[in-house]
């Protein structure tokens, strides 16, 4: 997957800035990141990635890296 | 999964209930703020919804609601020969039975047979195939099943749930009819999903001694509830939904061998607008064929998918027949789907209850 297509997603699903976000950004520094966030990354995933992702594996994620880790299992 | 085809039964006619007490989430503004209600309200769909003032209960709900039916249907309550009750919101917490005081205030026969069933979003699905499956199996004539909840336990402090769930209670009116076409149903369960929506205390197994008092405590971010309060974690249920919800519609379209094409309406349990958006574009479905009642009646628990239907496609309904595909799914976890050619059907206005019309035992 290309990473920059992915961080791109998630800056429109968080509605931040374009180019605010990399893979090392931890998401609790991101105010954006609330559970609203968390089921809409969960419909993300399936819709646009097509993976089932589980709530306990995303809730283990750190960084907007290990997000995209997920849906390229 | 369990799936069956069900011949000789119809669906007469269905009726709603609130309470007459309209309460727009924007009041809730004070509690979590202007701009969370907004984004809340904006995802789950829900504007405004009812709710019972103290003395009134789910079975005020539904007994006005079969009241009606039964007049509209010009049916004998003395002919109703089964009554079943599905509510997590009884009279009483142990005994007796609910439907069993509701046989009583409608006035039906001591020959009628009545029962409650504890079951929530998948609850309406459950009644009807249980109805069904008793009317094909006993010869039994007419049937009421009655389905709905008022949503007491849940704490005003926990965003999560408090501008989500509505009140409502309806009746459903079954007849043994030859010539009717077959009800398909999928039915199905995952009982490890039993903690994600819960409420916690009360009975046998989360006994708390009487003398403990109860406290909210903070329980995640800024929600806060105590032990006697719903706990629901959204982001687990809507995992469970996903992955559930798009074999149950497969399923229960196979029983009958219908296309996705030919169904007229997709009526879903009202879980959330996010979570029913997210299932019509994932299985394809036209948003046009999936109606809504989210914004005006919130979640209404086994109530959703009879409310869906008397708000949202009465006129139809009330002069032609419908392809209709019913879906309920969450609390248990629990799922059920029904495939029926639906109408005409007797399908009244949403009945407004007020308090003073709470029973007076």
């Amino acid at each position: 997957m290309d990473e920059k297509t992915f961080v791109t997603d998630i800056e429109e699903l968080l509605e931040v800035d374009a180019g605010s976000l990399h893979p090392a950004v931890e998401l609790a520094s991101l105010a954006q990141w609330d559970s609203l966030a968390f089921v809409s990354f969960l419909a993300m995933a399936d819709s646009k990635y097509g993976a089932k992702v589980a709530p306990t594996e995303l809730r283990a994620c750190k960084t907007v890296g290990d997000l995209m880790k997920l849906v390229s299992k | 999964m369990a799936t069956t085809k069900i011949q000789g039964v119809r669906i007469a006619g269905i009726a709603s209930a609130v309470p007459d007490t309209c309460h727009p989430v924007s009041e809730m503004a004070e509690t979590f703020g202007a701009e969370d209600v907004r984004k809340i309200s904006q995802s789950t769909g829900v504007i405004k919804r009812y709710l019972a003032a103290p003395k009134l209960c789910c079975s005020d709900l539904c007994y006005s609601a079969a009241k009606r039916l039964l007049n509209e249907l010009n049916w004998d309550p003395t002919s109703v020969e089964a009554l079943i009750l599905v509510t997590q919101s009884p009279d009483y917490p142990y005994v007796p039975a609910t439907s069993c005081i509701l046989q009583m205030r409608l006035g039906l026969t001591h020959s009628c047979a009545t029962f409650d069933v504890t079951l929530g979003c998948s609850g309406y699905v459950y009644g009807l195939w249980i109805a069904a499956s008793l009317m094909a199996g006993s010869g039994l004539s007419r049937v009421l099943v009655l389905a709905g909840d008022t949503q007491t336990a849940v704490s005003p402090l926990d965003r999560s749930a408090a501008l989500l769930f509505g009140d409502a209670g309806t009746a459903t009116a079954l007849e043994k009819s030859d010539a009717s076409s077959p009800l398909g149903f999928s039915l199905g369960t995952d009982g490890a999903g039993w903690k994600n929506l819960i409420v916690p205390s009360g009975w046998r197994r989360g006994r708390i001694p009487q003398t403990t008092p109860l406290v909210r405590k903070q329980a995640e971010a800024n929600n806060w509830r105590c032990q006697d309060e719903l706990f629901m974690d959204g982001a687990e249920i809507f995992a469970f939904t996903i992955r559930e919800v798009p074999p149950l519609v497969s399923d229960v379209l196979a029983t009958l061998g219908w296309t996705r094409d030919e169904v007229d309406y997709f009526v879903f349990h009202q879980a959330n607008k996010f979570m029913l958006t997210h299932l019509a574009k994932t299985m394809k479905l036209p948003l046009p064929k999936v109606p809504f009642s989210l914004h005006e009646y919130g979640n209404t628990s086994s109530a959703s998918i009879p409310i869906t239907i008397n708000s949202q496609l009465a006129e139809q309904i009330s002069q032609h027949s419908l392809k209709l595909l019913m879906a309920g799914f969450g609390v248990g976890y629990s799922w059920g789907a029904c495939t029926v050619n639906c109408g005409p059907i007797v399908s009244p206005p949403v009945i407004k209850v007020n308090e003073s019309e709470a029973w007076q035992c």
